[in-house]
Parts: C-alpha cells; sequence; structure tokens
C-alpha cells in the first residue's frame, strides 16, 4: 500500500519520523522508544543521544495527554494557507505522559470551553488532506 | 577568564536606511555593498584591506559576489553562522576567533535583505527546514512558533500583558528621536496597542518585529589595532553562542525550560567571560523577534524573574537616559526596522562611543542580544576601553 504522505513529502528537518506518519495514516499513535535504553526518543532521530543505538521499537501510544502550550492563529500565514478558511484557528502542543511527556502537536477540535495549559486533552486522527498538506494528523479535543 | 575578552573591537559601523518590506529599489547586493562601504568609511579603512567576510542565517550576499565591487585584495577568511537570528551574536565570537589565531585582520560582519530581490523574510529565514510536525498542524511562520512559548511564559509563568506593552511603548518612545527608524512617526499608545489586530495569540502586531529592506554592517579588527583608529572602539569583551543539552531542534520539546529565551547557559557564560553581571550593564539592544521572547531573553540574563518582570518591564525603567535599563534606544527591532537582528549592533555600538540619539550619559557596557527562542542563540557584551 502506498501512503499519502510519502507523495506529499516535506523535506528539510530531521526526517526520522516517517514510522510516525505511516502509523498515523495506519490509524495508530506510534512513538518511538530506543531498543537500547528504553528511552523515549522525540522528535525522531536516526541516534539514541543516550546509549548511541541505532535501533528503535515504535510503540503505539494512546493520544491522551494535557495542554502544555497552545496559540490561536489569526492571520493566514504564507506556507499554510491551505488552512485560510479556518482562520481563527488553535494548534495545541499537548504532553503525553504515558510516553515519557513527549510533546506532540495538533489542531484542537469542537468546543474551546476549557481551553487552559493544562487541560485534559483525547486526540483522534484525520485522514490526509490539503489543509493537513496531504499527511494524517492528530486532532485534539478537551475531555469536559 | 576567556582570551577573547577584550581582544577585538568593532571601529566601523554602516547601515543603509531601512525600507518598506519589498520596497527597495536596490538589490540585497547593493545594499550590502553601501553597508559595507560605509562601515569602512566610518573606520577610516580602505575597504579594499577587509579580508575576513562574516554573516549568518540565510544570507545570500556572499563575499565571493561583493569582492570584485569591493576591489577586495584578498579574501582570507570567510564564514556563514548557523542557524537562523539566534546567530546575531555569535558573528563576533567567530570574527575573535579569526583575528586571534592570524587568519584575517579586518573583519566584515554584515547582513542585507530585499524582499524584492528575495521571498517574504519569514519564509526565507525558515530556510526550508520547517518539519512537517509544524506545517501539517497550520503551524508555519516563527510567529506562531514562538507564540507557543509566549503563552506558556504569560499563563503558566505569569508575565502580565503590561510588560509587553512597555517594551512596545519604549520602542516607539526610542524611535521617535532617530531619524532613521522606520516606525519613527508611528503614533503608540495603549489604545492603539490594544486595538491592533492579533496575529498568533497572544502576539498583537505591535509585539512583533517589523519586516524590512535593508543592509547593516560592522567592522572588527584586533584590540591592539583598535587603539590608533578614528572611532572610539568598542570592545568586544564576550560573544558565546550555542544551546544546552535539552537544546536544539526539538520541535517544542525543549527540556530545561521553554517560555523565555534559551539563553540562560549563554547568558552565565558571558557574565563569567567578561567578569560583569546584569547589574553592571547600562543599556541592552534585546533582539525581539516578538517582544515577549525578549522579555524571556531578559528573564534568561538574569534582570529579572518571572514574578518580577511586570515591576520591571514599565515604560519608565526602560527608557532612556535614566531607566533602569533602557533597552532598544534606536527604536530596535519593533520601531526602528528590522533585518533579523542586524540593526541592532551598530546601536550598541553608538553607545559605547555616545553617538546614539537616545545617548545613555556614559554607558560603558553595552549589551545585545541574538534571537531569542533560535534553535541555538548567542550573546554579546560589548565594554569601552576602562571596562577592560
Ligand atoms: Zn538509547
Amino acid at each position: 500500500m502506498s501512503y499519502s504522505f510519502e507523495q506529499h513529502k516535506i523535506v528539510g528537518a530531521i526526517e526520522a519520523d516517517d514510522p510516525f506518519w505511516r502509523s498515523l495514516e495506519d490509524g495508530v499513535l506510534a512513538l518511538p522508544r530506543c531498543a537500547g535504553c528504553h528511552g523515549w526518543t522525540w522528535p525522531a532521530h536516526h541516534r539514541c543521544g543516550q546509549c548511541g543505538s541505532w535501533q528503535f521499537d515504535w510503540v503505539p501510544v494512546k493520544p491522551e495527554g494535557y495542554v502544555f502550550s497552545y496559540t490561536r492563529t489569526r492571520y493566514a500565514f504564507d506556507r499554510v494557507l491551505e488552512r485560510k478558511d479556518d482562520v481563527p484557528y488553535v494548534t495545541l502542543v499537548v504532553e503525553l505522559p504515558e510516553a515519557g511527556n513527549v510533546r506532540l502537536m495538533g489542531v484542537l477540535k469542537g468546543d474551546e470551553t476549557g481551553l487552559a495549559i493544562g487541560a485534559r486533552v483525547r486526540g483522534s486522527i484525520d485522514s490526509p488532506s490539503a489543509k493537513t498538506k496531504f499527511y494524517p494528523a492528530l486532532r485534539w479535543e478537551i475531555e469536559g | 577568564m576567556s582570551r577573547m575578552r577584550g581582544a577585538t573591537a568593532i571601529v566601523g559601523i554602516g547601515q543603509t536606511p531601512y525600507y518598506k518590506r519589498g520596497t527597495s529599489s536596490e538589490p540585497e547586493l547593493k545594499l550590502a555593498l553601501q553597508a559595507i562601504t560605509q562601515a569602512a568609511d566610518d573606520a577610516g579603512i580602505d575597504v579594499r584591506d577587509i579580508d575576513g567576510f562574516i554573516s549568518y542565517a540565510s544570507e545570500r550576499s556572499d563575499p565571493a559576489k561583493l569582492m570584485p565591487a569591493l576591489g577586495t585584495r584578498q579574501c582570507r577568511f570567510a564564514s556563514l553562522v548557523w542557524i537562523h537570528g539566534g546567530a546575531l551574536a555569535g558573528t563576533l565570537n567567530i570574527a575573535a576567533g579569526a583575528i586571534l589565531s592570524g587568519q584575517a585582520e579586518i573583519v566584515a560582519v554584515y547582513r542585507s535583505m530585499a524582499e524584492s530581490s528575495n521571498q517574504r523574510l519569514r519564509v526565507a529565514v525558515a530556510q526550508n527546514d520547517t518539519s512537517s510536525q509544524y506545517l501539517v498542524n497550520g503551524l508555519d511562520s516563527p510567529a506562531q512558533i514562538l507564540a507557543l512559548r509566549s503563552q506558556r511564559l504569560m499563563e503558566h509563568h505569569g508575565v502580565p500583558q503590561s510588560a509587553l506593552y512597555a517594551t512596545v511603548a519604549a520602542s516607539y518612545y526610542h524611535a521617535r528621536a532617530n531619524p532613521r527608524a522606520y516606525g519613527r512617526n508611528t503614533e503608540m499608545t495603549a489604545e492603539i496597542y490594544a486595538a491592533a489586530r492579533m496575529i498568533s495569540e497572544p502576539y498583537r502586531l505591535y509585539d512583533c518585529s517589523r519586516e524590512n529592506d535593508g543592509a547593516a554592517c560592522v567592522l572588527v579588527v584586533s584590540a591592539e589595532r583598535a587603539k590608533d583608529m578614528k572611532q572610539t572602539p568598542a570592545y568586544v569583551l564576550s560573544a558565546p553562542m550555542g544551546t544546552m543539552e535539552g537544546g536544539g531542534a526539538l520541535e517544542e520539546n525543549w527540556r530545561p525550560y521553554y517560555a523565555t529565551a534559551g539563553q540562560r547557559e549563554l547568558a552565565e557564560r558571558m557574565w563569567r567571560e567578561s567578569g560583569y553581571g546584569p547589574k553592571d550593564v547600562d543599556v541592552a539592544q534585546i533582539y525581539m523577534n516578538m517582544n515577549a521572547m525578549g522579555i524571556g531573553s531578559m528573564v534568561d540574563h538574569g534582570f529579572f524573574d518571572f514574578e518580577e518582570a511586570g515591576d520591571f518591564c514599565t515604560f519608565e525603567n526602560l527608557i532612556a537616559p535614566s531607566g533602569k535599563l533602557p533597552i532598544n534606544t534606536s527604536g530596535g527591532d519593533l520601531a526602528e526596522g528590522f533585518i533579523h537582528g542586524m540593526g541592532l549592533i551598530p546601536e550598541a555600538v553608538r553607545q559605547i562611543r555616545g553617538t546614539s540619539v537616545n545617548q545613555v550619559p556614559g554607558a560603558r557596557l553595552s549589551l545585545f542580544t541574538g534571537g531569542p527562542g533560535d534553535l541555538m542563540s548567542s550573546t554579546a557584551l560589548l565594554g569601552s576601553a576602562d571596562t577592560l
């Protein structure tokens, strides 16, 4: 099977997160854990800086966590113009306690009531679309 | 103390006017040539004798293109400092390294930008290395990414909106006296500030740096050579660059601390290398890609802590001549103009020379900081001869 994001690759950053996008497109949130020292390594990288291992296990993780920070975008920026009709929209940085408090980003979905640093959120997965640059995307909902 | 301490000095400054972004009739390369030749004239140096060239980030006016028009006799050293605006102060460290090791004698540190001959600044500076983790989630611009940090600075650490406004008010107050300042005629009141449109919360329009076309250059030579030159030397006491473990390209996963500028360890090194501390600083040019990030820089430098930010950051405390810490005395990145922070170095030098339009009387120690919140950053302390 060929993945949508692979046809629309964004290049230039660390580029070790293909398994993240692949599993997300398959409907599962998975994060890399070092096969040597078992530390969560995020953002995904090519080598574990703590123990020197080059091997990572991609472990399924429940998309549940807490808002670490957020911004409400009020202007349609140049390289994310696909979302211009959604302005204003809120992007969250979420800490996942189950995965060593690694922080993942994602757009807020649904009611904004209770939006604050520390709020509990639950994630779901959006299928690739123009808005997500044809990548699968996590979206977060505030837990009432 | 470091071997770099006081070993080099800035002896020439050059600056083109600030143009509205995309409206400079001159291309970037010509702006760079103008700034470099002005700096040479200012220093009383034959521009052909400049033998070292240093810039940073996405600079495109490289020395190979500049040399033929400068009549360069010999280019002996050329370097581009990594990452983005965080590299600003680190350029002086590289210059000092080149001079101390005998690789070059007269080093031009410069930056030129013209959106008319390049992309939109905020796109060009990203150098196409923005991770998919941001772009997929609607985050593109430094304004949005830094907003994540500042939301936490304000909501979690309690830095008040009034502190942000004080930096805006002080910057526009200083710009008014500066004929070069792009924002010199912009009226600024608390009402105008609060009514301006939101960009990416918590930032309003005036919390953000400008985007301008323009170029600036400073010339660095050895302290020995500086003694006999035309201008009062501004000695480089310390200009460390870098970041700590748990910093770097971590996509909002910075661990040791998150909401400030990532300059705490840099500032500690600078105080150690220079032998001075925050209480000794007379005047500061604080890089403000976004003003809350600049407040984070001041926290990291030890001027105040989170709880004190509201009391410290008032209009009266931040203005020349007699504020507790006059900042951005030319108007800075918010009100003078923004060419990736490069305008801050000439102003830091003018304060040592005693020639700023908003002079702090008798300024001896003049700080300027690199881009806050960058993946790596830098900071620098300049001093007069009697601080050595
Ligand atoms: Zn490991």
